[in-house]
């Protein structure tokens, strides 16, 4: 059976009660850009869709030290405004133009790997995710969002209707390593947050995308950069702790094997870069 | 004097179809469109080998706009080989499959619908059951004892020269003898090498359209690099008169050997010709990227016989060409891989066995020098190693064993327009490399220098 | 399901069409309209041989529901051909030979044309960037991010550089 609805509700109160009626049966999309090749595809066949274009949902915000970033908020809107650069990088390193104005970032959730690049400088960011359902709004961090590939915490008449992260304090970097330098599926990407003071690490968030399920932290890594000097030796042992830490996956982009040996290379890499930008200053 | 001579030759010349390209008035195979067409969307094999033990339609056949789907009990004639056309044999691929499937994504059956989403959605109902068969994707082990058998003849190799009432398991050339020069070379080099399957992606994606005339002919508008193959094939796959089609091409959006095999067409014009309607089969981009032919890969195995002043004495060339499941144009590929993989190098002992070997790949094809293109890649990295095993300049090398007009090939061809040593000099010139005055001297006239005259 | 009635602007004219529910931009225009410039090479976002322009910004026709258009400005490669003669950013794709099977020119002309109205004189970087998301698979791109240079020359004048 084609798609029997398309709703294109004009509030998030209207959105919710569409959800609320349908539930599961519901497929949610916002720019498009994972859903309609499945659905051109044949792929996937849903009967009823609601787009999320009209919500309104895509207020970019600044405040107490946050940035609030609407779930609706496409990525070219995140590539020229958003105030955190290491977003704004991320955003770049998200698909092409004509793509950007399309996906959001919400939609950058729901992304599977390995998409999902602006997923994980979020994560590095230490995100939290608003979803919103007839019961109200409750609060996840990023880091807990997701429960497997394509699986995550929300309820069926929940919807993400923002993005909340606190305005970095360290230095960050990001590199997204793919077969060509603009418009690719990653090999791996790096994200990472490093508070540096007297020269130690005091706090290290470091994430990875497409080398798992989802975009995932390190946290063993992290405790390895955490007290360090930020030292060759250091960012060498973090980069390997991390390979260790990933669950790479085998695709047409690469190989298993392929994205493992990558990790610690570009894992060292995005590091460096941050060591060397407190070097300097 | 001669440029005012020339209109063309020297001049910049804009494309007859730039305009319409610049433009989007040129009409490509997808932008046609009929009253009452029908989409046509392909049952394909989920899993690289298996017995098809039933096809069940009735879910299909409820979807609506549903009109008719097609097996190969509907091909009059099902199993062909496109290169039957110069001779080779036999027939060996299934227009539609029968009761194998030898790839992921092999044509089981088609569904013809009156939209292309009831086409997909009536496609996608079909029930094929399927018992998988142990599957082989490497040439090597296509060809151990315990593999398992792909073609009704017994093996998993092409037959070289059936036409001709033998069986060769694969091209040889035989040359010279390799074994008492390699007892006499300084030197003994050797190298694997190999080639991954490349997928063409041409930007438009294979497809054609078919139109039942009133005068009883079917024309084919369609995006095919070979329009008169595949009018040929398909009236033989058919059963018709070649007469009955008509073939309208030219327009193609991206091909490099990618859209000269014969597959949506012959189908296509099936499809027309059972329901009395214009029918459109386009691939998306998912089956031209899983299930068109591709580059095929290659495997490669040398070994050299080399003096110290450089010269190379004999080769011997083991080689494995992925057919992937079907022949399409790989025999043919393998025959020019034959003649080319000894290189543009003048070596007086080679000796070559080139097999083709079917996999449960998607089937390997035509693409840009196909068959050669593995050889010299093969060859070049082969004369570097070589250069580096006995200390000379991979350049000088080149130039001391490069063929020469007058020369004979190991396929026994006399070469008459060689040109490599000029081209290697411009090359040099290119990228900045100060080449020494002997070899300055050399020339594809003159093996022992001197000036062409 | 109910087929409904989108109004939307097309190429500077007001068109309503009749679509089944969430057809695509794409389908609209080249099944349903038959305005085959926009082309169709992959249906997933990935090639750019169908960008279109939605209010000026461009956006794959493949991955836009019909209804999202409602009340929107959409600008197709037939939209800026004029009725004689080029269009000076199909006169510069034409001039540097930057088509050669022609099939992703539409998508690049499109992308073109929104580049320079942001950015009247794009460096080559910026070219290249702005072009990431359209695919030639024949290898033409040199050609075309002259073109598309040539083209900011033919439109804002060549800057003095004689």
């Amino acid at each position: 059976m084609s798609v029997q609805n398309y709703y294109l509700p004009e509030s998030l109160g209207e959105a919710l009660e569409l959800l609320a009626r349908y539930g599961p049966d519901l497929l949610v999309i916002a720019g498009g850009t994972v859903a309609m090749p499945l659905i051109n595809e044949g792929v996937s066949t849903p009967v009823q869709v609601m787009g999320l274009r009209r919500t309104g949902l895509d207020e970019m915000a600044r405040s107490n030290g946050n940035v609030k970033i609407g779930a609706t908020t496409t990525l070219t809107r995140l590539l020229e405004e958003s105030p955190v650069p290491l977003l704004r990088t991320a955003a770049r390193n998200t698909a092409a133009w004509t793509i950007r104005n399309m996906g959001t970032v919400g939609g950058n959730l729901f992304s599977p790997p390995p998409a999902g690049d602006v997923a994980v400088a979020l994560l590095a960011l230490d995100a939290e995710v608003t979803l919103t359902g007839s019961g109200g709004e409750r609060v996840v961090p990023l880091a807990r969002f997701w429960t497997g590939f394509m699986t995550n915490v929300m309820q069926a008449d929940e919807l993400v209707t923002a993005i909340t992260l606190p305005v970095p304090t360290g230095k960050t970097a990001y590199i997204k390593y793919g077969r060509k330098q603009a418009h690719t599926p990653a090999v791996v990407t790096v994200a990472a947050h490093l508070v540096v003071e007297g020269g130690r690490v005091q706090q290290a968030r470091l994430a990875l995308g497409a080398v798992g399920p989802h975009p995932l932290r390190c946290p063993q890594a992290e405790a390895v950069l955490t007290g360090s000097e930020l030292s060759e030796d250091a960012i060498t042992e973090a980069a390997q702790t991390a390979a260790g830490e990933c669950d790479p996956f085998t695709d047409a982009i690469a190989s298993e094997w392929y994205r493992r040996k990558m990790v610690p290379v570009y894992v060292a890499r995005a590091l460096r870069q941050i060591a060397q930008e407190e070097a300097a200053s | 004097m001669t440029k005012q001579l020339l209109n063309v030759v020297g001049q910049s010349v804009h494309r007859r179809d730039g305009m319409g390209h610049v433009t989007g008035r040129t009409t490509f195979v997808d932008d046609i469109q009929f009253r009452d067409m029908l989409y046509l969307k392909m049952v394909r094999s989920p899993v690289p080998h298996a017995r098809i033990r039933g096809i069940d339609f009735s879910e299909a056949e409820k979807v609506p706009g549903f009109v008719r789907a097609l097996t190969h009990r509907d091909v009059p004639k099902n199993i062909y080989t496109i290169l039957c056309l110069i001779g080779v044999g036999p027939d060996e691929e299934p227009v539609l499959a029968e009761d194998r499937v030898l790839y992921k994504g092999e044509q089981i059956a088609a569904v013809v619908a009156e939209s292309e989403e009831a086409a997909v959605e009536a496609a996608s109902r079909v029930v094929v059951d399927l018992e998988e068969l142990p599957a082989v994707f490497d040439v090597e082990e296509a060809l151990k004892p315990d593999a398992p058998v792909l073609k009704p003849w017994g093996t998993n190799y092409f037959i070289y020269d059936y036409e001709y009432g033998q069986s060769n398991p694969c091209r040889k050339v035989r040359f010279g003898d390799v074994e008492k020069a390699f007892a006499e070379a300084d030197y003994i080099v050797e190298g694997r090498y190999q080639m991954s399957p490349i997928e063409h992606a041409p930007t438009e994606t294979t497809g054609c359209v078919v139109k039942p005339e009133p005068d009883g002919r079917y024309t084919v508008y369609t995006n095919t690099q070979a329009l008169f193959f595949t009018l040929d094939n398909s009236a033989l796959i058919l059963n018709i008169p070649f007469n009955k089609l008509h073939f309208v091409g030219g327009t193609v959006g991206g091909g490099f050997g990618g859209k000269v095999d014969v597959i949506v067409e012959p189908i296509a014009i099936l499809a027309a010709m059972k329901t009395g309607r214009p029918v459109k089969y386009v691939f998306s981009r998912e089956e031209e990227m899983r299930c068109s032919s591709t580059r095929g890969a290659w495997r490669m195995y040398f070994k050299d016989g080399v003096m110290k002043d450089g010269r190379i004495i004999a080769r011997k060339v083991t080689t494995y060409a992925d057919a992937g499941a079907y022949n399409r144009h790989t025999p043919y590929a393998v025959t020019k891989h034959a003649a080319n993989v000894a290189g543009p190098y003048s070596i007086p002992n080679v000796w070559i066995d080139a097999y083709c070997v079917y996999t449960n790949r998607q089937p390997g094809s035509a693409m840009r020098g196909f068959g050669v293109t593995p050889a010299s890649f093969a060859v070049e990295v082969q004369m570097d190693r070589i250069a580096h095993t006995i200390g000379m300049d991979p350049w000088e090398l080149r130039f001391i064993n490069a063929y020469r007009n007058g020369d004979v090939r190991p396929h026994r061809k006399v070469v008459e327009d060689a040109t490599l040593i000029e081209t290697m000099k411009a090359a040099a010139q290119l990228v900045g490399k100060e080449l020494p005055e002997h070899l300055l001297a050399m020339n594809s006239w003159d093996r022992e220098g001197g000036h062409h005259g | 399901m109910k087929p409904k009635i989108v109004s939307f602007t097309l190429n500077g004219r007001p068109v309503d069409v009749m679509v089944r529910p969430m057809t695509t931009l794409q389908n609209v225009l080249r099944r349903q309209l038959e305005l085959t410039a926009t082309k169709a090479g992959c249906r997933q976002g990935s090639c750019g041989s169908c960008t279109v322009l939605v209010n000026g910004e461009p956006m794959a026709a493949c991955l836009l529901p019909i209804e999202d258009v409602e009340g929107q400005e959409v600008l197709t490669l037939e939209g800026i051909t004029p009725l004689h003669g080029l269009h000076p950013i199909q006169e510069a794709f034409f001039e540097n030979f930057a088509v050669q099977c022609g099939y992703c020119t539409p998508g690049m002309i499109m992308v073109t044309k929104a580049l320079l109205e942001r950015e009247p004189r794009p460096d080559e970087a910026t070219i290249r960037e702005a072009l990431s998301g359209n695919l030639c698979r024949c290898t033409g791109y040199q050609a075309i991010v002259q073109a598309v240079t040539d083209a900011a020359d033919r439109l804002h004048g060549n800057g003095g550089v004689s």
